[in-house]
């Protein structure tokens, strides 16, 4: 068989197809069982496998707390099962239900804890990762400074086995941790940043609360954002919106050039 | 014509089992407790605690130093110290006493289920049935004994079918003696009526002036003329002395519902020595449970140690489970709580609540028309062992529009709430302050319009959007008076930030709160 012609026009797009789907199938041992579809995020977001994928460990780091726990519980509520929050360290903040309802998070799926100690924290995490019956659980990091040493602490090792524990289970993992201008490298799927995006005409009132979503990292996949998005709480669905993501884009490109 | 037969002839009526009743006497617990407590204490030195009485000071407790020096209690305290000037003295603590009892009856809990206390210095073990595991009732007495007197806790004993006759003897006689069932009234006629019946001392100096000083003296006279003088009260515990009014013990914990016990012959002290016999345990437990159709919610794991404490792990489950594995697990969070100290000489499991269950409801990973019932198994365990180290709760909501106040935390296990009216349809945020935080500096530019700048971590921000107010009035029917109306403001600051505060207090001083991060 003669070789192919260096010039011969290659189908990239299914040369790339064929390598990730053998990538998958080498990294994804035990994974093939919990095929139940990756979580939806929003439509026309270019993200490898349309979304998040299941039965893996994703970070979202958040410039507000509000709006950081509002798309936790909007990804959670999406995977359709019981989903345990847990909150690490002695933190004021409280999950509050009758908001997380609103993004779908119903109290029938929703089981809160509190785990003061960090160690404790990690531990509640992976045996809810690891149980077949969970299908969502959030680890949040305490929002407040002063804490003690070793606290919070998500380095490779640990998210690595929060990852193995996923893999096992087939849940989806979200650590949602307060955004740092330093961050350890970690085995978690993807990381996004989460943040508010104040409206640019008033008028729009506070019912819709408008995001900029930015996909920091993506294991099999690259980077995207920012993206400027919208939580429309009654249909229950975000929307891109297109002409300010454009214009979100825009600045970004000017300010680093 | 006969009438109705003497008391003392009287043949054993129970039809059931012949019941068997341990009585313990403890006369020095007080000071026995304190040498325990401060092993100090010169062993031959005279040892009493003293408490107030009226104006005086009075001997309470006297050890076995001091009684055989000549001091009782009841004693004047300047009396006594002129009596032996070597006293050491120590105020009575009755409830310590009563906690140190409550103790003693716990550990007694490993000659059988049933203990009671009988304060103020005794307790009462029903040993039906049980004396056969140490080879008779007077080995299993003896077997006290000899524990207690290790301990440093000087007792006596008595074995008998009532358990007042027990007690009565225990006190009255020296011996430690063992009566046969059926014949409690002969046993206790030759008893001195002041130990045996545990009279107050003005009554007993009364009867001794009429010549009575022994429970056959009392037998012996007509009824009605002893009720009429001294009281119902005194014929109820004559009647129990002799066995005619069985009453029962009143048990410190109830018996377990399944019990298992292992005996060590050397004490264990390891981690390792610990999980090999709970495991054993825990195997014998479930095979129990299973024989019986039982699911255990609450299963307790004790430890007697070689001093004489026990020690108790409990664990508790969401759900009946007979599965050791999964008990195991439980276990093994809460194990390091045990302090072995010298030793543990005996476990046992006991399960203090179950439930019936039926067979094959614990199955693996089922699949197709099992799945949910495996799913939901999987997830009261994994709750099951979360709850054992930490805060697990569900959420259901309560009828109250004070924020703080409307939701409730269920335990784990709880059934799923519905979805409360009004929860989704309202703006609300989505994390909580537990407690409101002050926000430092706000401007309004209306005294009841929302803020245009606020102060909030250290930076000045601009309110760049606000709705409200809200106004939410305290419940006066459940609120300590004096609380504020709050008004809630749902802001969005320049940073895109949107909070969710509120303006409280009077009028001329408002203050302005952080209650919220709305998403």
């Amino acid at each position: 068989m003669p070789p192919a012609a260096p010039d011969a026009p290659l189908d990239q797009a299914a040369v790339l197809a064929a390598l990730r789907a053998r990538v998958a199938r080498l990294e994804g041992v035990g994974r093939a069982q919990h095929e139940a579809g990756a979580i939806p995020v929003c439509e026309g977001l270019p993200l490898p496998g349309g979304g998040l994928a299941r039965a893996a460990v994703h970070e979202v780091l958040a410039t507000e707390p509000g709006c950081g726990a509002a798309f936790c519980a909007v990804l959670l509520a999406r995977t359709g099962g019981t989903v345990l929050w847990i909150a690490s360290g002695r933190d004021g903040l409280l999950a509050w239900p009758p908001g997380l309802a609103r993004c779908g998070l119903v109290p029938t799926n929703l089981v809160l804890i509190r785990a003061e100690r960090w160690p404790d924290a990690l531990w509640a995490m992976e045996e809810a990762l690891r149980c077949p019956a969970v299908t969502g659980a959030l680890l949040a990091l305490a929002w407040e400074p002063h804490r003690q040493a070793g606290d919070g602490t998500l380095d490779l090792t640990a998210t690595r086995r929060l990852q193995l524990a996923a893999e096992t289970g087939g849940a989806l993992g979200l650590l949602l941790r307060p955004d740092a201008a330093r961050l350890e490298h970690t085995a978690a799927a993807t990381r996004w940043r989460v943040g508010p995006r104040h409206a640019a005409g008033a008028g729009h009132g506070l019912d819709d609360p408008r995001w900029q979503l930015e996909l920091l990292r993506a294991r099999g996949g690259r980077p995207g954002g920012p993206w400027a998005v919208t939580w429309r709480a009654a249909a229950g669905r975000l929307d891109l919106d297109a002409e300010e993501t454009a214009s979100v884009a825009r600045t970004g490109r000017d300010a680093s050039a | 014509m006969t009438g109705p037969p003497h008391p003392a002839l009287r043949l054993p009526t129970d039809s059931a089992i012949v019941r068997r009743f341990l009585a313990l006497y403890l006369p020095c617990l007080a000071t026995d407790r304190l040498r325990r407590m401060e092993p100090d204490l010169p062993a031959d030195r005279p040892l009493a605690t003293w408490a107030p009485s009226g104006n005086r000071q009075v001997l309470v407790a006297v050890d076995q130093v001091a009684a055989t020096a000549g001091l009782r209690p009841g004693q004047a305290l300047a009396d006594a110290q002129t009596i032996a000037p070597h006293l050491l003295l120590r105020p009575a603590d009755p409830e310590g006493d009563a906690r140190a009892l409550h103790a003693l009856a716990l550990w007694a809990r490993c000659y059988t289920p049933l203990t009671a206390v009988d304060p103020p210095d005794g307790l009462l073990l029903d040993i039906t049935g049980c004396d056969h595991l140490l080879g008779g009732e007077a080995a299993l007495l003896r077997d006290a004994l000899a524990q207690l007197q290790r301990a440093g806790i000087t007792a006596r004993g008595a074995v008998a079918g009532a358990a007042a006759t027990s007690a009565a003897l225990a006190r009255a006689r020296g011996d430690n003696p063992i009566a046969v069932s059926g014949i409690e009234a002969a046993v206790a006629a030759p008893l001195p009526l002041g130990p045996a019946l545990r009279l107050p001392p003005t009554m007993l100096a009364d009867l001794a002036r009429l010549g009575l000083r022994r429970v056959c003296d009392l037998l012996d006279q007509p009824r009605g003329p002893l009720a009429r003088r001294f009281g119902q009260e005194l014929l109820d515990r004559l009647d129990a002395v002799t066995g005619q009014r069985r009453t029962a013990i009143r048990p410190v914990l109830p018996p377990p519902d399944v019990a298992v016990v292992q005996d060590l012959l050397e004490p264990i002290i390891t981690r390792t020595g610990i999980d090999a016999v709970l495991d054993r345990l825990l195997d014998a437990l479930c095979a129990r449970l299973r024989q019986a159709g039982l699911g255990a919610r609450r299963v307790v794991l004790l430890a007697w140690r070689v001093d004489g404490m026990v020690q108790e792990v409990a664990i508790g489950t969401g759900r009946p489970v007979r599965e050791a594995a999964h008990l195991r697990r439980l276990f093994a969070e809460r194990l390091e709580r045990l302090e072995p100290g010298l030793g543990f000489e005996r476990m046992a499991l006991e399960a203090r609540a179950t439930e019936p269950m039926a067979a094959g409801t614990q199955v693996g990973l089922g699949i197709d028309g099992r799945r949910d019932a495996a799913t939901a198994e999987a997830l009261a365990q994994l709750l099951d062992r979360l709850a054992q180290r930490l805060r697990v709760q569900r959420i259901a909501s309560i009828a109250s529009h004070w924020p703080e106040r409307s939701v409730a935390a269920l335990g784990p296990h709880a059934t799923p709430p519905v979805m409360p009216v009004g929860w989704a349809a309202a703006a609300l945020p989505v994390l909580l302050l537990r407690r409101p935080a002050p926000l430092e500096a706000m401007v309004a530019l209306l005294p009841d319009g929302p803020p245009s700048l606020l102060r909030w971590h250290g930076g000045t921000h601009r309110v760049h959007w606000a709705e409200g107010p809200q106004r939410l009035e305290p419940e006066w029917w459940r609120d300590r008076p004096g609380l504020l109306r709050r008004d809630y403001y749902r802001v969005e600051l320049a940073s895109g930030a949107r909070l969710w505060i509120c303006r409280t207090g009077p009028p001329e001083a408002t203050r302005w709160l952080l209650h919220g991060h709305l998403p």
